[in-house]
């Protein structure tokens, strides 16, 4: 049962600021886990802020570089099936069409799919865990099958839900948020916050403020990039393992490379181990087998999720591959 | 009322010989109506929303319950204080262990009997209070309103360790709930004689019941009759637990269940919330709808419980069966609830061998009681059972379905006494060549030794059903009325398998009318016949033959009142459908709405009962299901590519419904096989972790093979029953998940004994290697 609270739906961004800017109050987008969250308690929630209304929000368009903006209530769908986005940015479309099933795809919206809350069972359980304010981590010596094997620490285990945000790093995009002190820009890779550093905060906003618009660069020359997941079943379920390339290509040489990795941190993970594996080299059997090597560099797993490990080596190598051979 | 009798009937089509009265109508040699695709009867109303389920009531003044439920493992109740929440806005009923109206009220589980509220909260989701409110919303601040001071004690919630000594006692007894021994040969000489003995340990997790219609009823009184509509399996147990429990009579407890969305075994008896709601209703003196959460029906409406088996098998070259040695332990949950109940019958029943022992221990843990589960045991014992198959043909060389096809036996071993029929041969050989086996191996074969990461697998699996025969008490009630319209009036659930279609086939069959002339009165202690639970696989093979019978009534006596009419002689008269004719005078003929007698009366009424089964014999269902898959060994993602699945429940009575039976128990196989687990936070608090649709992972389309065939092997079998249809919606999901397994095998060179394989497991066992 939901909890009880008051709703607003302001029709400027300066209401909207001002609405939010109240201990207790949420940002609704599609509300997709928004209510979910509420539902189960996870946090206490007293205003409900409807992004709905707001002009300006919604759709994708062209920018006078040749990048895009795309507003933070675009849905998924629209992200996913935009010709846009698949001409040019043909990862991200990947990642869109990968969350979860049709019906969230078509209510959840972009910036709130980068907003997520954390799926771990202990956090949207009867858990007092450590992100809700509790004094522990129980995935870390409880059941963590679907937990991070980087970047936690051994703070808090959980893994960041979203499928969108590792191709939007790996291309280089860039968040507008406006706020009760104005607006910033900051890449989608500062988005997100690491367990050692709050490990009560999955972004860096700071009370009333709101995402607005996701800026993606203009695509370099010879861009490759892609998004593949693996998951425990095939539709509505979160990233076991995901792999979101950006690879600038010199016939079979990889100039540049961005990868980040999704089931796998509890942030979207670059992987600078398998991108100095590939940048400034052939993309050929020896530099896909270092790279396999090199993804699990630095990982922390724990007892129960030791299969990740063979599973992002199998996952670059399959990935890495797949491009190889579009090279010939 | 039609003017025109013809609109009614199916002319043309022959109607069966109506037995003289005292004889036994004969086995239907073919039939026009039964078998044919047919959609449901009541297809319109299910899709379009008018079909009204429990979930759908809505009364006047009637208000809302919700239920306080331990949030912990194992705990006992120091204090329950209801103070607060009994003063907020909208509350008219509370109940707590404390209050009259729960005093003395017991609730029974299977030999064991406990109070209502009992203090001593044994597993997650124990009822401590309920509230009664105007609005869901207020009852729910309400349960939050209440204070309760627990004591929290140790658990244990791994079957494994219910018995080491080292785990706390879930009862008073200790943890073992029970044994079950079965031996029959000689074992020892049994493995002395085989050329191969292999032993294996096998493990199943635990499937959560789900059904999409949330478990839940609404109770109003009329001065001291209570009315219950419950999402049930079976309204008749509905009342009878009721009736036990309050201590009122049968005929003051009316239950109705028209509709309802799925039970799969966790709706053959009421809850306590049942129980809560109808104290609830009396105390506000309003109508309580309760309905439990998705959260809550996770904790306590019953799974499937998790099995850890071990079978040794031992085999001559031959391919002869020697010996069979099974253990196995599992869990009850925190009451008895048939924690290893029939996980051994395969291993007793299924495959021809002299020397069988079986050691089966249920044991208790701070965790949800089990409840019957679409086919209660076979899933795993098949696990184990059939993946052994597959490994002693192996080793001996043989291909698994020669293997198989050796050992079919002519009679029911675990009972030594014959099946009616036995499809078993017939399903797998007949299965085996529709799809394709030997060219599919070849093919898998070819792939595997190719290079490339996506490795394939074909894998089959055969079952049997421990019962699905069906049989007495049954009672049903046929009204045909003046215009030739018929009311079919039966007391068991159509819990969503067709039922009610098949019934209505059946009366067409024999009454000459069209099916969709038939309305069906069910499912409702107050209007409708005494029937047994729709469950076990049994309901089509009870029911059926005795509207059979009842139709059979009613051409008797519309037969006797046209001999009056047409002055000659019953013997001679033959009921065609609309018309009574003179078999020796063609010409004396009389259509059945102009019969006086039932002009007269305006209805005649049959009533059919449910005859006994055949003596001394057994009446199973029999399958074999085939799978084809591919697993990519870098990921272990896998990727199930068609199914078939090869039947003989009999007779088939709606093809339609028939096929989608088999299509939905291979789903919920593949369920049991690959996705679905419950997760207990079992070294921390002993709490559920999965208790939602996301967690908790149900197939979604994209996991199941668009291509799935269902393919039935229909063999007559008129001593089942005079319909010989037999039971079919548990034993299309028995052999799946080993089918599965014994593909994974072909694919990888690996034997996964542990279910479910996901891909976690599958990559966790491509790294680990066979022995992993």
């Amino acid at each position: 049962m939901l909890p009880q609270f008051s709703y607003v739906r302001p029709e400027t961004l300066k209401d909207t600021v001002k609405h939010l800017n109240v201990p207790g109050a949420a940002a609704h987008a599609g509300g997709t886990d928004l209510i979910g969250c509420l539902r189960d308690g996870i946090m206490q929630v007293n205003k409900v802020v409807s992004l709905n209304a707001l002009p300006d929000l919604h759709g994708i368009r062209e920018t006078a570089d040749g990048g895009l903006l795309i507003g933070a209530m675009t849905t998924i769908t629209e992200v996913s099936e935009s010709p846009l986005v698949r001409r040019k940015y043909p990862g991200l479309a990947q990642g869109a069409s990968e969350v979860a099933g049709p019906q969230l795809r078509n209510q959840g919206t972009i910036g709130g799919n980068l907003c997520q809350k954390p799926r771990c069972w202990y956090y949207r359980g009867e858990f007092n865990c450590l992100r809700k304010g509790g004094d522990n981590c129980y995935a870390l010596d409880g059941e963590h099958l679907f937990h991070a094997i980087f970047g936690h620490d051994r703070i808090c285990v959980i893994t960041h839900p979203s499928d969108t945000a590792p191709p939007l790093v790996a291309l280089g995009a860039k968040v507008r948020i406006i706020g009760p002190e104005g607006k910033r820009t900051i890449p989608v890779a500062n988005l997100h916050v690491s367990p050692a550093d709050n490990v009560r905060a999955e972004t860096v906003r700071k009370q009333g403020e709101v995402i607005t618009h996701i800026e993606l660069p203009r695509p370099p020359e010879n861009l490759r990039s892609s998004y593949r997941k693996v998951r425990a079943r095939r539709s509505w379920d979160f990233a076991l393992a995901g792999v979101a390339l950006a690879l600038e290509m010199d016939g079979d040489r990889v100039n540049k490379s961005r990868v980040v990795l999704s089931g796998a941190a509890p942030v979207p993970w670059r992987s600078q181990p398998v991108e100095n594996a590939i940048s400034n080299r052939r993309l050929n059997a020896e530099t896909i087998e270092k790279a396999a090597r090199a993804v699990v560099e630095g990982a922390d797993p724990l007892p129960g999720n030791m299969y990740k490990l063979d599973l992002f080596k199998g996952l670059i190598e399959e990935e890495l591959y797949t491009v190889s051979r579009e090279l010939r | 009322m039609a003017e025109d009798g013809t609109i009614y009937y199916t002319n043309g089509l022959p109607v069966p010989d109506t037995p003289a009265p005292g004889e036994e109508p004969e086995f239907w040699k073919e039939t026009d109506v039964v078998g044919k695709r047919t959609p449901r009867v009541d297809a319109y109303e299910r899709v379009s929303g008018t079909a009204v389920y429990p979930s759908d009531i809505k009364l006047p003044n009637m208000i809302y319950g919700a239920i306080l439920r331990c949030p912990h493992a194992h705990a006992k109740v120091k204090k329950v204080d209801a103070g607060r929440a009994e003063k907020m806005p909208g509350v008219r009923a509370l109940i707590t262990g404390d209050s009259p109206e729960a005093g003395g009220l017991k609730w029974k589980y299977r030999g064991y009997s406990g109070p209502l509220f009992d203090a001593h909260c044994r597993f997650e989701g124990e009822v401590v209070a309920a509230v009664a409110a105007d609005t869901p919303y207020q009852a729910w601040d309400a349960v939050h309103a209440i204070d309760v001071e627990y004591d929290v004690l140790p658990h244990v919630v791994d079957h494994n360790l219910a018995l080491t000594g080292k785990a706390p006692e879930v009862h008073d007894q200790g943890n073992l709930a029970g044994t079950d021994e079965y031996e029959r040969g000689d074992v020892a000489g049994g493995f002395a004689e085989a050329d191969v003995v292999l032993e294996q340990n096998y493990e199943t997790g635990c499937q959560l019941h789900t059904p999409m219609e949330l478990h839940g009823c609404v109770a109003d009184w009329e001065g001291d009759r209570l009315t219950i509509w419950e999402s049930s399996q079976g309204v008749y147990a509905v009342q009878s637990v009721l009736s036990g429990i309050l201590g009122m009579p049968l005929s003051k407890v009316r239950v109705i269940g028209h509709y309802m969305g799925g039970g799969f075994g966790s709706k053959l008896w009421p809850g306590k919330y049942t129980v809560l709601a109808a104290l609830m209703a009396k105390q506000a003196a309003r109508p309580v709808k309760m309905i439990l959460t998705r959260e809550e029906t996770f904790l306590c409406v019953g799974n499937r419980p998790p099995n850890t088996m071990r079978l040794k098998a031992g085999v001559k070259k031959d391919g002869t069966l020697t010996a069979f040695d099974f253990e196995c332990i599992g869990p009850s949950g925190a009451y008895p609830g048939g924690g290893t109940e029939i996980v051994d019958w395969l291993v007793r029943d299924l495959y021809q061998c002299d020397n069988v022992r079986c050691l089966s221990r249920d044991v208790y843990i701070h965790a949800g009681t089990a409840r019957p589960f679409r086919a209660p045991g076979h899933p795993q014992g098949s696990w184990a059972l059939e993946q052994m198959m597959d490994d002693l043909a192996e080793k001996i060389g043989m291909d698994p379905i020669e293997l198989r096809l050796k050992n079919i036996p002519s009679i029911s071993q675990g009972r030594g006494i014959p099946y009616t029929r036995t499809g078993l041969k017939d399903c797998i050989e007949r299965g085996a060549e529709r799809f394709g086996w030997k060219d599919a191996v070849k093919r898998a074969r070819e792939q595997n030794r190719s290079g490339s990461h996506i490795k394939r697998g074909v894998g089959m699996g055969a079952c049997l059903w421990i019962v699905g025969g069906g049989g007495p008490p049954s009672t049903v009630v046929i009204k045909l009325f003046r215009d030739g319209s018929v009311n079919l009036n039966m007391g068991a659930s159509d819990i969503g398998t067709g039922t009610k279609t098949i019934m209505a086939m059946v009366a067409a069959e024999e009454l000459g009318v069209k099916p969709d002339v038939i309305q069906i009165e069910h499912a409702d202690t107050g209007t409708t016949q005494y029937a047994t639970p729709s469950g076990g696989s049994k309901t089509v093979p009870t029911e059926a033959p005795t509207v059979r019978n009842a139709a059979i009534d009613v051409k008797r006596q519309i037969i006797q009142m046209a001999a009056e009419d047409l002055g000659a002689p019953a013997v001679d008269l033959d009921y065609e459908g609309s018309e009574i004719v003179s078999m020796k005078d063609k010409s004396k003929r009389i259509q059945v709405t102009d019969v006086s007698g039932l002009k007269k009366r305006g209805v005649v009424i049959g009533v059919g009962y449910r005859g006994p089964n055949p003596k001394n014999k057994s009446v199973n269902p029999f399958a074999a299901q085939f799978c084809e898959l591919e697993v990519n060994t870098k990921t272990g993602e896998m990727k199930i590519l068609r199914f078939l699945g090869a039947h003989d429940s009999g007779r088939v009575m709606n093809r339609l419904t028939y096929d989608n039976q088999v299509f939905g128990g291979i789903v919920m196989g593949i369920g049991f096989g690959m996705t679905e687990f419950r997760q207990l936070d079992a070294n921390q608090t002993g709490k559920l972790c999965n208790r939602n649709w996301h967690d908790y992972k149900l197939p979604t389309a994209l996991d199941v093979p668009v291509d799935m065939e269902s393919l039935p092997i229909e063999i007559d079998d008129p001593e089942a029953n005079n319909t010989g249809a037999k039971g079919l919606g548990e034993p299309v999901t028995i052999p799946t998940a080993s089918a599965i397994a014994n593909a994974l095998y072909m694919a990888t060179g690996i034997r996964f004994t542990k279910a479910p394989v996901h891909p976690m497991e599958m990559r966790r066992r491509l790294s680990a290697g066979k022995e992993g």
